[in-house]
């Protein structure tokens, strides 16, 4: 009986320290070495082996998910700290979570993030460390790129040190234009042309134009509001529906519309996730896909054995706009988070750990046609087809801006997709879906 | 008997194993609800940011819950998939468990097939009945059109199908849940009675409308209060097949939609006006149901 007693008793003491565990201290590290003193100017070398959290978007299905684990076990092998990788797949919740973290305490020693207004919530709250702060202990800090492609915060202050860049364009599946006998859109390609060819792909019974309008319709946006104005207002955000941003914006939704009900989107535009559509392409059911420079790994590991099939064209443009004109450039980096700087054990993993990631070498082994602040340039190892394809493309574009999408508010973003469906369909007018998503930046 | 009278005595031990579950409900349910009631007041402006005061006024989210068209649809999909519920998954779960009863050979296999899908996460689910459902070779699809049933692909997530498409896969999980605990029901029911009643010539149909449905009454009722009230909570297989209130805004439940508006949206005091809403409800419905399907002592 004593036994028992004795037994439930030890139990209940279980549970009470199971409830517990977790609600104090900080994951994989030593308290006793956490005090940095004042300034955090500790200088105590890390321990033989640090265990660093890291958080990037090269998670999941991502192109770039074996050269970040190729990286980080060289990164382990060479310095005998361990990653633990909580990386996600890139999208609205993944960068809720993120700030979350921040907010909770729970923040990765190192975080791989955006670097437009997303990550303006933890700088303002001071929970990452500015990179002048960090050149200051490690003057090589990033030093192999260009200070001046380093986003700037809206304290006037790098944060981040940039990683690979990106662009996005059209896609286009060469096998099922030739079958259509539409040739492969060139640096000159008008809307009007595109119409004529979207009518031709049509009517030979493939789909013209691989995409999810409920998942992805940002794509056809961002080059539509382009379309109607030009590469170097395309970052203005309109003030009312009524002014002239608000009136691109909705001539832009409304050529999405006049698409949609030509029947140039697959059938299940509106249900379809953007993985249904892009297999749609994939498999030459589809003959155009607007995506990044992410995609092409994509088509590299499902598609290899078709890659000839797929090339890297031109966006129709019309008005001021050329085809040559498109979307991308660096809107990715690698902070540094103020606990983990602030610990003495894991600064000096952390620095490394950065400075490992953005190399030359690992750069390049990231790098194939996108944008890049390296100095010295990336040095990609053998193209393919498709990677030559996009570097050939890309040698013609005439001008590359950010998305606006990276300029407004996450609520306004979030409003003004979701509304891409309502306007297409008839349920709400193009005005009145960027009035609605203006409200609310 | 000595013992437990001590144990009972001794408040000690009782204090020891109450406190970590108390503990437990203070911290993850207590504080969260409390929390949760002054956001719904609080103007917040994103995931994790701070309150930036009250609302102005103070009611603001709750004037709102009376304007928006999203969870009007909310609303009236949660109704149809409670109805759906008590009509389809305790339905066929009576009957079901019904036709097991009545079988002397492999029972436990049917009782073990029947209750399977409750063991496997409804996210696997989810993803399961999306390739079931997927428009470009989905099961379903291949399946019509290779029986020549259909011509050509349908979309099953579109505005004409959602719904079937949504409810199906719900029903479907649960329906073993419900059956399991009717059947446990009917094994309680004595043999004598059955006996009795055969030798006065009431059997089959007869059987069941005079001796099993009214002695299975209070499990019946227990089954029908657990169904409402589940109806009210479901939220994963749904999110999982029509996120973001898929097709065009008529898929939403009051889930999906609170979640929506509190994670994606990042309108976190609306999401929590819509979570108190939510919480009204279940309170009412589930009050309603335990008056309307109340046990009774008496059998």
């Amino acid at each position: 009986m004593k036994k028992n007693r004795l037994f439930a008793l030890l139990l209940a003491a279980v549970m009470l320290l199971s409830l517990l565990a977790g609600c104090g201290g900080k994951p994989g590290g030593d308290d006793s070495t956490k005090d940095p003193g004042p300034g955090g100017q500790d200088t105590q070398k890390p321990a033989a082996s640090v265990e660093l959290n890291v958080v990037t978007s090269y998670g999941g299905d991502d192109g770039n998910r074996k050269s970040y684990e190729n990286a980080v076990k060289g990164y382990e092998d060479a310095t005998g700290n361990k990653v633990q990788d909580a990386s996600g797949t890139s999208n609205e919740e993944w960068k809720a979570k993120v700030l979350t973290d921040f907010e909770t305490g729970t923040e990765p020693d190192v975080l791989f993030f955006f670097t437009s207004a997303d990550a303006e919530p933890i700088i303002q709250a001071g929970k990452v460390v500015d990179v002048a702060t960090i050149r200051a202990e490690y003057p090589d800090y990033g030093s192999n790129m260009r200070d001046s492609m380093l986003a700037v915060a809206s304290d006037g202050k790098n944060y981040a040190i940039p990683s690979s860049g990106f662009w996005e364009n059209m896609f286009v599946n060469t096998k099922v234009l030739s079958d259509c006998g539409v040739a492969v859109p060139g640096p000159d390609y008008t809307w009007d042309q595109f119409l004529a060819d979207c009518q031709t792909i049509k009517d030979k019974g493939y789909t013209p134009i691989a995409c999810s309008l409920f998942e992805v319709p940002h794509y056809w946006f961002e080059f539509c509001i382009m379309n109607n104005g030009t590469l170097a207002s395309q970052l203005d955000i309109p003030a009312s529906a009524d002014d002239a941003v608000g009136k691109k914006w909705a001539a832009g939704l409304n050529d999405i519309k006049d698409l949609y009900e030509r029947g140039f989107f697959p059938v299940n535009t509106l249900t379809a996730t953007d993985a249904e559509t892009v297999q749609l392409f994939g498999d030459g059911e589809a003959a155009f896909l607007i995506d990044g420079s992410w995609k092409v790994n994509y088509f590299v590991d499902n598609h290899g054995d078709t890659l000839s099939d797929y090339a890297i064209s031109y966006v129709p443009a019309k008005g001021e706009r050329t085809a040559g004109e498109a979307i991308g450039g660096i809107s990715m980096g690698y902070f540094i988070t103020k606990k983990a700087w602030d610990d003495p054990a894991k600064r000096e993993a952390a620095v490394q750990f950065v400075k490992h990631m953005t190399s030359d070498d690992v750069m390049s082994t990231f790098v194939t046609t996108e944008v890049t602040a390296l100095k010295n340039g990336a040095s990609p190892a053998g193209l393919n087809a498709l990677q030559q394809a996009a570097a050939d493309a890309n040698a013609n574009i005439t001008g590359v801006i950010g998305p606006v999408q990276d300029a407004v508010s996450p609520e306004c973003k979030a409003d003004l997709f979701a509304n891409v469906q309502n306007v297409v369909t008839g349920a709400m007018t193009a005005e009145e879906a960027v009035a609605s998503a203006i409200a609310l930046n | 008997m000595n013992s437990s009278s001590t144990l009972y005595k001794k408040k000690g031990p009782l204090v020891v194993f109450l406190v970590p579950a108390f503990l437990f409900l203070v911290l993850y349910l207590y504080y969260p609800f409390v929390q949760n009631i002054v956001n719904s007041f609080s103007n917040i402006t994103g995931l994790g940011a701070p309150a930036q005061g009250l609302n102005d006024p103070w009611w603001a989210n709750y004037a709102a819950l009376f304007t928006d068209p999203k969870l009007r649809t909310a609303l009236g999909n949660t109704v149809i998939l409670t109805v759906c519920t008590v009509v389809f998954q305790v339905g066929i779960a009576l009957i079901l468990a019904l036709l097991v009863d009545s079988i002397r050979v492999g029972a436990q296999l049917f009782r073990t097939l029947y209750f399977f899908p409750i063991v496997i996460s409804a996210t696997a689910l989810g993803l399961m009945f999306n390739l079931i459902f997927l428009y470009n070779g989905g099961m379903l699809n291949q399946l019509l059109m290779n029986l020549g049933l259909t011509s050509q692909n349908i979309d099953w997530k579109d505005t004409n199908h959602f719904m079937l498409t949504m409810f199906t896969p719900v029903m479907w999980q649960y329906v073993g849940f419900y059956f399991v605990i009717l059947v446990t029901g009917l094994n309680n029911i004595p043999q004598d009675l059955y006996k009795a009643a055969a030798l006065d010539g009431c059997v089959g149909i007869a059987k069941v409308r005079y001796i099993t449905l009214p002695l299975l009454r209070n499990v019946l009722c227990t089954c029908l209060v657990l169904a409402v009230t589940g109806a009210l909570k479901v939220f994963d297989l749904p999110w999982v097949m029509f996120n973001a209130g898929m097709p065009q805004d008529q898929g939403w439940l009051t889930g999906t939609y609170m979640y929506d508006q509190t994670f994606n949206r990042g309108n976190v005091d609306y999401g929590s006006a819509i979570a108190m809403l939510i919480v009204v409800l279940g309170v009412v419905l589930s009050n309603v149901a335990n008056r309307v399907f109340k046990p009774r002592n008496d059998l």
